[in-house]
């Protein structure tokens, strides 16, 4: 019986549909973003200023005039591919670092299990913006930061899935096979741990979502003409009485698209939970 | 004499899956009843029937009734069934390595059932724990009440947990496994300690077990499940002598014996089937040695034979000089 | 003359350390001490005993999937205790284990033919056409489970995949540690008899660990008793009377399947001493009837006797 991928699976959860159904769409727009809209982000209209939601500019324009959905959808691409290539880079320098560490243990454990208290010990929206200061505003700074910033939990997870899965008899039975350790260490721990590594993933990734906009906010993420889902807030936040909007769908972006990943990522582990539990009873 | 506890065809499921069909039993005062079978022959299942715990699980009685002492249990309020268990009636899990707290004392854990269902103060309570401690043979028992559960082996503990069952000063005790987690010298042990209550305080004991062998040590009556149903019902004596069901004579010879030829251990054929798929008739037939075109098609009832009760088409005949 | 042992195994010792960190204070304890054994080829050898008496860090010693702290274990005339860790590998073909716990020892998202698969890739060995298939077929499972994942298989049906997988490389050893503890006895049953049936076609050798004397008894030829980290007596045939009062202990915790036969006497009181805090003299003198002053102060040692060994000042 071949039974459908656990991602596919939770699509299939009242919430979990929503919400992936939200997310796909974002992606997508992002993706396409050239070709679904006759407006070009940074192409300043000045007589169109202030324009409320319309049927030519649906969600209505900002100060220079651009069109507000234009920009929210480049500013999608930005904020997404920055908050998912961070959080990408994380997961797989973690990934080294935890299994590394589970699978050596002695100094190179003691050595990673301090520097991720040291990490965990500060706010990550502190650590991000002291690595923003030093590497410099822009994306590749923002990336740089959010990856840093969530390396500390990914290592940890993965850490503690390898010291647990080492203790499993399937390793030791490999190890009595002959298996050394690149056969252990790629054939079984990792896959195993796996799963709930990319949960935890897709759980970092709105919470990066955040950490880009705030980063973005304090105009420390793409810089403009770029738009970037925080950048548009920064400057919405002027405006908050003459134009709400330009403020309003930004941050309403933001808000929607974090909520529908936490939703599809609850659906995700109650999917892989299901499969777990079948396994222990069956 | 009445039965303490009795099942009167007791039906259970979960969800719209049935489990139990239609499970008759009794037990009276100072009688140990064994319930046998393998794992997924219901044995648990009617152990939580019998308490009322059903609804912890998702499962309702779907037919037959539960009485204790005479009172239909599922006729009872909640709160008549919880002063019930723990009470009346004692329950010994089969890991004690979970059963206790491990953040309270011995001592306290112990008390509080007898607190709670007996209404004593803190100080008599903790009096009655320090006389069923010595009762149980525990050395030291003032040393032990004072003692974290991480601090005692593992038969201590599964004492721990047949002194909290009997705190309560119940009638009745269920045990389900309670020896499978323990070291054979100490099994030996606890068994014999629970066979000691039985006979010394007039307890009924339901004791649930893989283990052919701890039937035949301790208990008067045995009854053999499979897959949801009873096989045979009856007194120890004539059921080991010579087993009626085939299932409860397989069951009998997967125990390795002195003086067993090499090569005599088969085991049983198959599995126990899942609930979500029964076979139709009787449902051993698909593992069965005797099974005839009759199994197939129509599940045998239980019938009087000897003392006791089967159910199969193809029972062997009683023992010369036996009705 | 007799032929040469499989197996020789001399002065093994295996000492664990826990504790040690910031918060633990240090403990030792030996899991296995000074244990000198031979296992003849073909022979089924029982080792017995309860919880803590080191009969499982004796199987993986044995396999050298942990180090020992002192000692020697000779494979068929080659000290596999000095080995480098690539011949080792190399050696690992001839050599098998059968773990207790069928739920754990498959990897959960391994299918069958993976599972069965890996001892080739491992040894880099081509995967014979048919080897699957015939795997399946000498443990008795039925070749529709070949896809199948372990959480699809019942416990009984993993133990057989658990043992074909040992089997696929046709070893000349195979450990099996406790492979029916956690299994239903009517599927101990079927799984004893495989394992006889294989032993007998595949002129298999065995060290059989387990805490059931009665199922050794059934199983094995010899049968070495062991109590906290030594060997107190090797019994020479399954018939002999035991010589040990722990033997005889643990000959009387069985019990048989006959009402006719109840006793009403426990053979043991008292529970095993912790490993960690071992009495000077012999480790079982809490607890035994015959003990004398000698047996605390001081440790008796295994002495053959007429080929039936026991370490006791008071033999029965």
């Amino acid at each position: 019986m071949m039974a459908w991928p656990a991602p596919l699976r939770a699509l299939g959860h009242p919430m979990g549909g929503l919400a992936g159904g939200w997310l796909l769409l974002v992606a997508a727009a992002a993706v396409l973003a050239p070709f679904l809209t006759p407006y070009a982000y940074d192409v300043q209209d000045l007589p169109q200023a202030y324009q409320p939601a319309s049927a030519a500019h649906w969600l209505g324009t900002d100060e220079f005039g651009r069109d507000l959905l234009t920009r929210l959808i480049y500013g999608a691409r930005t904020s997404l591919s920055v908050s998912a290539a961070a959080i990408a880079v994380s997961v797989l320098c973690g990934m080294v670092l935890g299994a590394a560490a589970a699978w050596f243990g002695g100094w190179p454990d003691r050595a990673v299990t301090v520097a991720v208290d040291l990490t965990w010990s500060f706010p990550e929206i502190l650590i991000a913006l002291i690595l923003v200061a030093i590497i410099g505003p822009g994306t590749t700074g923002v990336m740089v930061a959010i990856a840093v910033a969530y390396l500390a939990q990914f290592t940890r997870l993965t850490r503690a899935q390898i010291m647990t899965l080492k203790g499993e008899t399937f390793v030791e039975a490999a190890r009595c096979l002959g298996a050394g350790t690149g056969h252990i260490l790629f054939r079984h721990l990792l896959p195993n741990a796996l799963a709930p590594v990319l949960v935890s993933a897709m759980l970092a990734t709105g919470d990066a979502i955040i950490l880009e906009a705030t980063l973005g906010f304090f105009g420390l993420g793409a810089q403009p003409p770029v738009p970037s889902w925080g950048g548009m807030m920064s400057a919405g936040s002027a405006l908050v009485f003459k134009a709400p909007w330009v403020i309003i769908f930004p941050g309403l972006a933001v808000a929607i698209t974090v909520v529908a990943i936490n939703l599809y990522g609850d659906a995700l582990i109650a999917e892989l939970d299901i499969r777990q539990k079948l396994r222990r009873t069956a | 004499m009445t039965a303490l506890l009795q099942l009167e065809a007791v039906s259970v499921a979960i969800g719209t899956v049935p489990l139990l069909d239609g499970i008759g039993l009794s037990l009276e005062r100072g009688r140990i009843l064994g319930l046998v079978g393998e794992s997924g022959s219901g044995k648990s299942l009617t152990a939580m029937a019998a308490m009322g715990l059903l609804p912890l699980i998702g499962g309702r009685v779907t037919g037959g009734a539960v009485r204790f002492d005479g009172q239909d249990i599922g006729a009872m309020t909640d709160a008549q069934r919880r002063a019930l268990r723990g009470g009346r009636i004692g329950f010994v899990t089969q890991n004690p390595m979970t059963a206790l707290d491990p953040v309270q004392r011995i001592g306290e854990q112990v008390d509080v059932v007898s607190r709670l269902h007996l209404g004593l103060s803190h100080r008599a309570a903790r009096a009655r724990t320090l006389e069923l401690l010595t009762r149980l043979r525990i050395p030291e028992a003032e040393a032990v009440a004072e003692a974290w559960p991480h601090q005692l082996s593992g038969g201590m503990k599964q004492r721990i947990v047949i002194a909290m069952a009997l705190a309560g000063e119940p009638e009745l005790i269920i045990a389900d496994e309670p020896t499978t987690a323990l070291d054979v010298t100490v099994q030996a042990q606890i068994i014999q300690i629970l066979g000691a209550l039985v006979r010394d305080r007039g307890l009924a004991l339901l004791l649930i077990t893989h283990d052919m062998g701890v039937v035949a040590q301790v208990c008067d009556r045995v009854a053999v499940l499979y897959a949801g149903r009873l096989a045979e019902e009856g007194p120890v004596g004539p059921i080991f002598a010579a087993p009626a069901h085939p299932y409860t004579a397989a069951l009998i010879g997967c125990i390795p014996q002195d003086g067993m030829a090499k090569g005599a251990l088969r085991g049983i054929p198959g599995a126990v089937p899942s609930a979500l798929a029964f076979p139709p008739g009787c449902r051993f037939h698909p593992r069965c040695p005797r099974a005839s075109d009759l199994c197939h098609r129509i599940a045998p009832l239980p019938t009087p034979r000897a003392e006791g009760r089967v159910a199969c088409h193809h029972a062997s005949p009683p023992p010369e000089g036996q009705p | 003359m007799t032929p040469p042992p499989l197996i020789r195994i001399e002065g093994l010792s295996k000492r664990f350390q826990s504790g040690g960190g910031l918060f633990a204070p240090e403990r030792k304890m030996w899991a296995v001490r000074d244990l000198s054994l031979a296992i003849g080829r073909g022979e089924a050898l029982g080792v017995v005993g309860e919880s803590g008496c080191g009969k499982s860090t004796l199987a993986r010693l044995v396999l050298r999937l942990i180090e020992p702290t002192a000692g020697r274990i000779i494979f068929d005339g080659t000290e596999i205790t000095a080995l480098s860790p690539a011949a080792l590998r190399r050696m690992r073909r001839r050599m098998a284990m059968v773990f207790q716990d069928p739920y754990s020892s498959l990897d959960p998202r391994y299918t069958v033919t993976q599972v069965l698969a890996e001892p080739f890739r491992i040894q880099r060995q081509p995967l014979p056409a048919g080897a699957i298939a015939a795997l399946l077929a000498s443990v008795g499972l039925p070749d529709a489970l070949a896809e199948s994942h372990p959480h699809q298989l019942s416990g009984g049906q993993r133990q057989r995949v658990g043992i074909a997988r040992a089997l696929a490389l046709h070893p000349e050893f195979v450990v099996l540690d406790e492979p029916t503890a956690s299994l239903d006895v009517s599927i101990q049953a079927q799984i004893i008899a495989l394992l006889a049936d294989l032993r007998d076609r595949m002129g298999l050798t065995y060290l059989f660990i387990s805490h059931d004397l009665g199922l050794v008894r059934y199983f094995c030829q010899r049968i070495v008793v062991m109590y906290l980290g030594a060997v107190v007596e090797v019994l020479p045939d399954t018939a002999a009377a035991p010589r040990h009062p722990y033997t005889e202990a643990l000959m009387q915790s069985g019990f048989a399947p006959d009402p006719g036969r109840r006793r009403s006497v426990v053979p043991l009181t008292g529970e095993i001493p912790s490993p960690f805090a071992l009495p000077p003299g012999c480790a079982f003198a809490g607890r035994c009837p015959r003990v004398t002053d000698r047996c605390r102060a001081e440790r008796p040692l295994l002495s053959g006797d007429g080929g039936h060994p026991v370490a006791c000042f008071h033999p029965l």
